[in-house]
């Protein structure tokens, strides 16, 4: 399995990914479809921030014509927070799914972490927010225990058809320090340059060291439009 | 020039704009009434009345009103620009790009209508338009970035590279401090930037722009990614293994950063570790290995040894919950999936295999599943759906599983039970139920298979139905890049949307739409070739039960219609909750729910083409587009276009069974048919037809073919379609050849439905013993055991 970047030509598949596996619970009657979306609102992610969004891809599958798009077994498909009430700069989680015939074989695991990575690369991300269900056992514990997020919580009727639902959240911190010892172990390696410059690296954008100021107020992206989606996307739940 | 109002009346015209602007569509109705009162004729009102009812959904009043305005008043930009917005909203953006270019004369310094103008090129992909917009564009504000990057892009698109890489370093230049790090938007300008240098050619300059310019590029992965690729562009061999290993540290999932076949011997170890755990996907990660034959056939040997030491039963690993399988029931399992995998492939031994995982643990929901797939491929759509029911049954709150059965489902022709089972995860409010929710949600797939489904069962207005939803789909999609020309500018993501650009350049070349075109035009030929009388088409057999279904279907269609426009009534009347569209933009209700117009076509091969030229222009490429597209010109006559469609089907495979076929009609059609053909056409096609050896007879040539593909079942009966066709009183000895390929080796149960399909279509007498033969052959498939 290959994990990669979302590319727009990706998003048929990723939104038959989505549509085959989710809403993850069946509600009866299901009052409301929060959990698929149409292809305009996987654009808005791939287009808005376009490093933080991963595929899983079966690469065993036979060429069947020469249009074969890569299939699709897994996906993350996230987004910074447009307007963060509390001013601080976080990633948050709009869908993740693996396609039954592929789970627990830790790609959920890896598309989380490589997204994780990209956001805090990229975008200086502090954490990362997402919903889930209470009664989504697979999730809960792929959330709380192998990737360490904790419950913010409960959210009393979160969804429409009345579950509640753990709000969670992740610190990315350990994820800036990696960089920068990586970066500093890199710059160790390399001669010439002045060794574990750990001041200017701190400096790196989206790689605020730990000493630089923690809440970076953000530019806030609203007012670009596709204004529909940012709406619509608020009212929905990963 | 906008004729003048008094002060009063030019407030209130303004309060109309703001009206409009804020969806108020009824008050500004009223304040523009109240103008036109005095002033009948006053153009710009006119025009923005006409504006507001077409938001109201009144199109074809908009539109006439519209013209009055204009011819109120030719010289008013305003007029010009609704006109163009008017056209705009009903999707034909030529004429919306010519009255913006009107409007955009007489009021050159309007930023709104470049603006819109603009964005329409750049969508019809009138790239040269565009250009010069955006040129004018970043004249009138050029102190702002976004103007830059965008004649940027524009240059981009129009094949530029070099202008657009210019325009970029002009931009930097003006700049007087070097913008900060945490700049989203320079950071991205300078990734644009590194990929016009490579698009350019020059590798080297892109690798030395990015280790200079793109050092701390907040786009860090993309970075490290092309600083690898360009190493190894470059032939610097181990600079570039070492940046490839930087990025297998942070990613070893992505083979493309290996260069060799770095795969894990350890193979034992892995499926030891797997199958202690009970991981039931332990197979779909391995199956990539299977194009290697050693490893594919290592593989069941160790999961073998793995069961026959028992060490399952000791396995220390704590069962966890949704862990469905352990020890030897995964192992099992393994052995089942191993078998039914199309290069391993023994039907027998998978079904044993199943069989002894199911009974370690009956409730596994992906045993039942794999065991529904084996049946699926022994040609047993019942059996097959009947058990992925059962599966899913052991887990309805999954909703893979539920698709999986559905799926299933329609593959046994089974549409009813399918949209039920679907209609378990869809939306309860959608008026029109599961079905208007898969549509809203652009479920391709069901859209597809309910279509393939209602085909099989001679349903061919449902069928069609389904394909032009899919069709429509696409053109969303297509309508859905629009709003990011804007978007992307002001977000500043540059390479995402020229990506997408490209994307949407070839959209229709998509699986998704060829199987549902291709299967469209089938329709459409077989239509052509059977039609049916006074307009039945939608009914197949012309069979009782099937019309007393479509007059049930079609009255609750007609229900659901009324239910829905009594329901936005509703809506229309809630003060506070108006929809975001605005007021009356109620859905548009459906006058052929069931297709029944559209199979009724008394020119289904005019109708096909809707289909067919998406299918050419996108998929050339593709033997069955090809194939497709010379089975409708053919019987249009355009014995120019399908020799085209013939020639590039044969450069793609001579021999493959239609296209022989398709050479010989096509020089009987040219035998027969010539006199209706221009004499310049005939010169080309006579100097361009060599598909056919000059010396040799069609009969010849067929038995030629024969004989060199008698072991494949297609050719064969490809060969012997042509046979019967050039030699009518061969029929009996056709007939009994046709019955003869089950003898062939290679048969699978498919080829013998259409050898069976065939020979029924003759109405041979063979067919009845051919079947039973196919039964004993393959006790286990549907298609030879049902009674019809
Ligand atoms: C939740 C989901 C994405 C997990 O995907 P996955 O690729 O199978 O997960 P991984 O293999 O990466 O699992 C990593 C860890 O998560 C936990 N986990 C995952 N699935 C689990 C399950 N069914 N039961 C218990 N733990 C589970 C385990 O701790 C696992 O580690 P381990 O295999 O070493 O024990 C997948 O089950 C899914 O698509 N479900 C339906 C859609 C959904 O619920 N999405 C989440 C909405 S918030």
């Amino acid at each position: 399995m290959d994990i990669r970047l979302l590319h727009p030509s990706d998003i048929p598949h990723v939104q038959h990914a989505n549509i085959t596996n989710l809403p993850e619970k069946q509600v009866l009657p299901m009052p409301q479809n929060q959990e698929c979306y149409f292809m305009k609102y996987y654009l808005y992610h791939a287009l808005s921030w376009p490093q933080l969004s991963y595929v899983a891809v079966d690469v065993s599958r036979p060429k069947k014509t020469p249009y074969d798009y890569p299939r699709i077994v897994g996906y993350v498909l996230a987004k910074m927070e447009e307007d963060p009430p509390d001013g601080v700069q976080h990633g948050h989680i709009t869908s993740l799914s693996v396609m039954r015939t592929h789970r627990r074989l830790g790609i959920a695991e890896k598309l989380m972490k490589q997204s994780q990575r990209a956001m805090v690369e990229t975008y200086g991300a502090q954490y990362v927010s997402l919903h889930v269900r209470v009664s989504n056992n697979a999730a809960l514990r792929l959330y709380r225990d192998t990737l360490g997020f904790k419950n913010e919580n409960v959210e009393a009727k979160y969804y429409a058809d009345g579950e509640d639902a753990y709000s969670m959240k992740l610190e990315l911190g350990f994820i800036r320090e990696q960089i920068l010892d990586e970066e500093e172990a890199d710059e160790d390696a390399d001669e010439g340059e002045a060794v574990g410059d750990v001041g200017k690296a701190g400096e790196r954008a989206g790689v605020n060291g730990k000493e630089k100021s923690k809440k970076r107020k953000v530019r806030v992206g609203r007012g670009l439009g596709v204004g529909e989606l940012v709406e619509r996307n608020e009212s929905h739940k990963s | 020039m906008p004729q003048p109002l008094n002060s009063k009346e030019s407030s209130l015209f303004r309060t109309v704009v703001r009206n409009y602007e804020d969806k108020q569509y009824k008050k500004g109705i009223k304040a523009a009434d109240q103008i036109l009162k005095k002033n009948p004729k006053h153009g710009d009102t006119l025009a923005m009345k006409a504006l507001i009812m077409n938001s109201q959904g009144k199109t074809e009043e908009a539109f006439a009103l519209g013209k009055v305005a204009l011819q109120c008043d030719m010289k008013s930009h305003v007029c010009w620009h609704v006109y163009g917005l008017l056209y705009r909203a009903a999707k034909n953006f030529e004429e919306a790009i010519k009255a913006y270019k009107f409007a955009l004369k007489l009021e050159p310094d309007s930023s709104q209508i470049q603006r819109d103008l603009a964005l329409l090129q750049v969508q019809m992909r009138d790239y040269q338009g565009y250009l010069v917009s955006r040129r004018q564009m970043l004249t009138q504000r050029s102190h702002i970035r976004q103007n830059w990057t965008a004649l940027a892009v524009a240059l981009h698109l129009n094949g530029e590279l070099s202008e657009a890489e210019g325009v970029l370093t002009t931009y930097e230049g003006t700049l007087k401090n070097p913008p900060s790090k945490t700049d989203f938007e320079n950071s991205e300008a300078v990734m644009y930037k590194n990929s016009l240098i490579a698009e350019q050619g020059d590798t080297q300059k892109a690798l030395d722009h990015l280790e200079s310019a793109a050092k701390h590029n907040l786009d860090r992965l993309a970075v490290l990614e092309l600083r690898a690729q360009y190493l190894a562009q470059l032939g610097q061999k181990e600079e570039a293994a070492k940046a490839y290993r930087t990025l297998i540290d942070r990613n070893s999932e992505y083979k493309t950063y290996y260069d060799g076949d770095e795969f894990r011997d350890a193979a034992d170890k892995y499926l030891n570790r797997m199958l202690d755990k009970g991981v039931p996907s332990t197979f779909a990660n391995l199956k990539h290995l299977y194009s290697n034959s050693s490893k594919k056939n290592i593989l069941p040997v160790i999961v073998q040894q793995y069961i026959d030491s028992d060490k399952s039963a000791a396995n220390d690993e704590p069962k966890r919950n949704g862990d469905t399988s352990k020890g030897a029931s995964a192992a099992y399992y393994f052995l089942a999936q191993h078998y039914n995998y199309y290069l391993s492939r023994d039907l027998d031994a998978a079904l044993e295999n199943i069989e002894k995982a199911i009974e370690l643990e009956p409730d596994s929901v992906d045993f039942h599943l794999t065991k529904a797939r084996i049946w699926k491929h022994y040609g047993n759509t019942q059996k097959a759906s009947e058990i992925m029911e059962q599966a899913r049954t052991l887990d309805t709150r999954d909703r893979h599983i539920n698709t999986k059965a559905a799926k299933y489902q329609l593959r046994n022709d089974e549409t009813e039970a399918a949209i039920k089972t679907m209609g378990m995860f869809t939306r309860a409010e959608t008026v029109g139920g599961p079905l208007a929710d898969l549509h809203d949600m652009q479920c391709m797939w069901f859209l597809t298979e309910d279509g393939q489904s209602y085909a099989r069962q001679g349903k061919l207005g449902l069928a069609l139905k389904r394909f032009t939803s899919v069709y429509n789909v696409f053109d969303v999609w297509q309508e859905d890049q629009f709003d990011f020309h804007s978007f992307s500018l002001r977000k500043g993501q540059i390479r995402a949307y020229v990506d997408m650009m490209r994307w949407e350049d070839h959209l229709r070349d998509h699986p998704f739409f060829s199987r549902a075109a291709l299967s469209a035009v089938g329709i459409y030929l077989n239509i052509h070739d059977k039609p049916l009388s006074n307009g039945t088409n939608g009914i197949g057999d012309a069979n009782g039960d099937d019309a007393a279904e479509r007059k049930k279907a079609a009255k609750k269609a007609r229900k659901e219609a009324q239910k829905a426009e009594r329901e936005a009534a509703a809506k229309k009347n809630e003060p506070n909750k108006s929809t975001k569209e605005g007021d009356g933009e109620a859905k548009k209700k459906d006058d052929d729910p069931d297709g029944v117009k559209l199979a009724a076509t008394t020119e289904p091969m005019t109708d096909a083409m809707k289909f067919l030229a998406p299918l050419l222009q996108f998929s050339p490429k593709s033997i069955d587009a090809q194939i497709a597209g010379f089975e409708v010109y053919i019987r249009r006559k355009k014995y120019l276009l399908a020799l085209k469609c013939l020639l590039a089907a044969a450069a793609l495979g001579k021999e493959h069974p239609k296209v022989h076929e398709q050479i010989v009609r096509f020089k009987l059609a040219m035998e027969k048919d010539m006199e209706s053909v221009p004499p310049k056409s005939l010169e080309i096609i006579k100097s361009e037809f060599k598909l056919l050896p000059e010396s040799t007879s069609l009969s010849q040539f067929n038995d030629e073919y024969l004989k060199k593909h008698q072991d494949s079942v297609q050719s064969t009966l490809s060969a012997l379609r042509v046979r019967r066709l050039l030699a009518p009183d061969t029929a009996t000895r056709c007939e009994k050849d046709v019955a003869a390929v089950i003898k062939l080796p290679s048969i699978t149960f498919e080829e013998a439905r259409e050898a069976l399909e065939l020979l029924r279509s003759w109405q041979s007498s063979e067919a009845a013993s051919f079947k039973s033969s196919a039964a004993a052959k393959w006790p286990k498939a549907t298609v030879f055991s049902s009674l019809t």
